[in-house]
C-alpha cells in the first residue's frame, strides 16, 4: 500500500496564491464596473447593480480566500531515492509517480511575487513533461533542485 | 569522401519553392487585394516579379552556400546567407536517414536525405540534404553503417537480414483511402476557402441568375450539396490513395524501414530501440470492419517533424492479424486483447459527462428556436449512445513490463507501454469518483520532441491503485 505524499508545501505560499487571485479578480472588478456604471448612464433595472455586486464578492471570496486554502491544504509531495511523487488538485486530485530515472533536468523559478516571500518554484522536466512544485521556501528548494540532479544522474537506462 | 560537395542544382529552384509556399498567402494578399487601390493595377504586378525574382535569387544563393563533407567521422554541414553555419554531425549520433523523392527529383534520378539525429534539443535537430544523386545517398549510408559496425562489438551480425513484414494490397489502399478522415479536412477546407473569397465571387449575382431555378425546388440544392461531398469525398481518397501507394514494411538488422508514396516517396527508418510505445487505432468506419492502423511512438524526431514520432507502420491491416506481426518482430511487447473494462457503475458518468455539453446547447436551442429547437432533445440519445461507445473501450491490462490502456475519444485507442518507457504515471480521482470508488489513470511516454501516451477514466479504483503501485519504484513493503 502506497501512503499519500507527507510534504507540504511552505505555508508562504498562502499570501501569493491570494495576491494572484486578487490580480485576477481586478479582471472582474473592472467588468462588474463597467456593468454597474452602464446600468446607471443607461437606466437599465437595477438588479443588474446588486448582480454585479453579488458576483464580484463571489468572485473574490473564492479566488480570493477559498480556493488558495484548499490548493494549499491538498499539496503534498515527497522526494524518495528512486521517484517523486505529488498530489494536487481542489476537485479532482491527482497524484503522480516520476521516476528519477526518469528526470532530465530540474530547474527553480521565480517570478516576482515569490521573490518578495523568498519562495521559489522547482520544476521537474522528464522527456514527455513537466512537473512543477509550486512555493517552496528559497533553501529547500535549492536543497531539492541539487538533490534530484544528483539522484537522477546515478541512475541511466535507455531513454 | 572529404571533399566539400554541393547539393544538385536543382536545389536552388526548390528551396525557391519552399520560400514560394511559405509566403503565397500574403503573396497572394498582396497581389490580389493590393490591386483594389485607385485605379494603378502596375504596381502590384510588378511588386510581385520583385518579390519572384528575389526568392529565386535568395534560392540560387543558399544553393552555393550550402555544402557538406564527410570528414573525420563527422559529416560536417556548412550553409547560411548571411549568417554562416556550420553543423557538424558525429556518426555516431545519427539514428537514421529517410529517404524521400519528390517529382522534382524523379527525372534527375536524385533523393532528399533528411538526417536524424537523437532529438537533441532545439527545433532543427537534424540535418536535410535537399537533392542529391541516389548514388551519393547510398555511398553515405554505407559509410554510416561502416561507422557503425566497426563501433559495435559483434561483428557477426555483418550479414544483413532482410525480411517483407508488412505490404499494402489494392483492395486494403482502396479501403484505407475510402475510410480515413481525411474526407473532413478537405470539406473543410473547401467551406473555408469559399467563404474567404466571399468579397471576390460575386455570389450576390450569382444567386439571382439561380433564383429562379432554386424556385423549382430545395431538391436542386441537396443535389449539388451531395455533389460538392462526394467530390471532396473522392479528392480525398485520392490524396490518401497516392500518399500511401506502395507502401511496405521491411524490418532490416534492428531497423524497420517504410517505404511509400507514388508522386512523392518516402523512405523512413525507426531503429528498434528508439520504440517508446506502440499504438492500435480503430476509427469508426474501420473498427465494424475489423481493420485498425498501428502507430509506432518514437523517440527520435524534432518538433517540427512530427511524421517522425508517432510513425504510422501498418496504415491498413486487419486487427487479428496485427498480434503477430508485432510480437515477432518487436521484442518485449505482447498485444494480447484480453482487457479489464471499466465497472458497469461508470457507465453513468459517462453519459451525465456527455450530456452536460448537449444539455446546455438544448436548452438555448429550445429557449430560443422555439418549434423546431425541441428537434435538439435527439441529441440526448445520441450523446448517450456515444457515450456507451466510450466505455465500452475503456480498459487496462498489466502483465510483467507492460503497461496497456484503451480509450476512445473519437479514434478507438490501444496502448502498449512498457515500464521502463513510461515518463510519469498519474491517479486522478475526484470527489463524485471517490465516493463511487472509480479513478482515472494517465501514462506519458516520450514521443519525437513532446509526450503521447493514454489516459482512461473511471476504472476501478483499487484497479487504478494497482497500475500506480507497479509503476512505483520503492520498496512495497512500507
Amino acid at each position: 500500500m502506497l501512503f499519500e505524499p507527507q510534504k507540504r508545501i511552505s505555508e508562504r505560499a498562502l499570501p501569493v496564491w491570494r495576491i494572484t487571485g486578487g490580480i485576477y479578480s481586478l479582471i472582474a472588478l473592472i467588468i462588474c464596473g463597467g456593468a454597474i456604471a452602464l446600468t446607471i448612464i443607461l437606466e437599465w433595472p437595477v438588479w443588474i447593480i446588486a448582480a454585479a455586486i453579488i458576483l464580484l464578492i463571489l468572485d473574490i471570496y473564492f479566488f480570493v480566500y477559498l480556493f488558495p486554502l484548499l490548493k494549499w491544504k491538498r499539496w503534498r509531495y515527497e522526494v524518495r531515492d528512486q521517484e517523486i511523487e505529488l498530489q494536487h488538485g481542489i476537485f479532482i486530485v491527482k497524484r503522480t509517480l516520476v521516476p528519477m530515472i526518469r528526470v532530465q533536468h530540474v530547474d527553480t523559478k521565480q517570478g516576482p511575487i515569490l521573490r518578495k516571500y523568498d519562495l521559489a518554484t522547482v520544476a521537474v522536466s522528464t522527456a514527455a513533461t513537466v512537473h512543477e512544485i509550486p512555493a517552496l521556501e528559497l533553501g529547500e528548494a535549492e536543497e531539492l533542485r541539487v538533490f534530484i540532479s544528483r539522484l537522477a544522474r546515478v541512475a541511466d537506462e535507455d531513454v | 569522401m572529404s571533399e566539400p560537395k554541393r547539393l544538385h542544382p536543382i536545389t536552388a529552384v526548390l528551396n525557391g519553392l519552399k520560400t514560394l509556399k511559405e509566403l503565397i498567402i500574403p503573396f497572394f494578399a498582396f497581389v490580389v487585394f493590393g490591386s483594389k487601390g485607385i485605379g494603378t493595377i502596375l504596381i502590384p504586378i510588378i511588386g510581385g516579379a520583385v518579390i519572384l525574382i528575389l526568392i529565386l535569387a535568395s534560392g540560387i544563393v543558399s544553393w552555393l552556400r550550402y555544402t557538406y563533407r564527410l570528414e573525420e567521422g563527422e559529416l560536417r554541414i556548412e550553409y547560411g546567407l548571411f549568417v554562416r553555419k556550420k553543423r557538424y554531425i558525429p556518426f555516431e549520433r545519427i539514428q537514421s536517414l529517410d529517404f524521400s523523392e519528390g517529382i522534382f527529383h524523379r527525372p534527375f534520378g536524385l533523393v532528399k536525405v533528411k538526417i536524424e539525429t537523437a532529438g537533441s534539443s532545439g527545433t532543427d535537430a537534424e540535418a536535410v540534404l535537399t537533392a542529391i544523386s541516389k548514388v551519393e545517398a547510398t555511398a553515405i549510408q554505407d559509410v554510416l553503417q561502416n561507422a557503425k559496425n566497426n563501433r559495435s562489438e559483434d561483428v557477426l551480425s555483418q550479414e544483413v537480414s532482410e525480411e517483407i513484414l508488412y505490404k499494402i494490397s489494392a483492395k486494403e489502399l482502396l479501403l484505407l483511402a475510402s475510410t480515413s478522415g481525411g474526407v473532413g479536412v478537405v470539406i473543410s477546407a473547401v467551406v473555408a476557402f469559399l467563404s474567404q473569397f466571399d468579397d471576390i465571387i460575386p455570389y450576390e449575382t450569382v444567386f439571382h441568375q439561380l433564383e429562379d431555378i432554386v424556385a423549382n425546388g430545395v431538391i436542386f440544392i441537396s443535389i449539388l450539396v451531395f455533389i460538392g461531398f462526394v467530390l471532396a469525398w473522392i479528392i480525398a481518397v485520392i490524396g490518401m490513395m497516392l500518399k500511401y501507394a506502395d507502401f511496405t514494411l521491411k524490418k532490416v538488422d534492428n531497423d524497420l524501414i517504410i517505404t511509400r508514396g507514388l508522386l512523392e516517396k518516402k523512405q523512413l527508418t525507426i531503429p528498434l530501440n528508439r520504440i517508446q510505445g506502440i499504438r492500435i487505432s480503430e476509427n469508426l468506419l474501420r473498427q465494424p470492419l475489423g481493420y485498425a492502423s498501428v502507430y509506432i511512438e518514437s523517440a527520435g524526431g524534432s518538433a517540427q517533424n512530427a511524421e517522425s514520432a508517432a510513425v504510422n507502420i501498418l496504415p491498413f491491416i486487419k486487427r487479428d492479424k496485427v498480434r503477430g506481426i508485432i510480437e515477432g518482430n518487436i521484442d518485449g511487447y505482447t498485444l494480447s486483447d484480453e482487457m479489464i473494462s471499466a465497472p458497469k457503475r461508470s457507465l453513468r458518468r459517462y453519459v451525465f459527462r456527455g450530456w452536460f455539453l448537449v444539455v446546455p446547447i438544448s436548452i438555448l436551442l429550445i429557449i430560443f428556436l422555439r418549434p423546431w429547437g425541441f428537434l435538439s432533445l435527439l441529441l440526448l440519445p445520441l450523446s448517450a449512445g456515444w457515450s456507451y461507445l466510450k466505455f465500452k473501450a475503456a480498459g487496462w491490462n498489466q502483465t510483467g513490463n507492460q503497461l496497456t490502456l484503451s480509450y476512445r475519444n473519437v479514434v478507438k485507442h490501444t496502448v502498449y507501454m512498457q515500464k521502463n518507457k513510461i515518463q510519469s504515471l498519474a491517479m486522478k480521482k475526484s470527489f463524485f469518483q471517490s465516493k463511487k470508488e472509480l479513478a482515472s489513470v494517465e501514462a506519458k511516454v516520450m514521443s519525437g520532441m513532446g509526450g503521447a501516451g493514454g489516459a482512461v477514466v473511471d476504472l476501478e479504483e483499487k484497479d487504478v491503485r494497482t497500475m500506480y503501485e507497479w509503476y512505483s519504484r520503492e520498496e512495497k513493503a512500507l
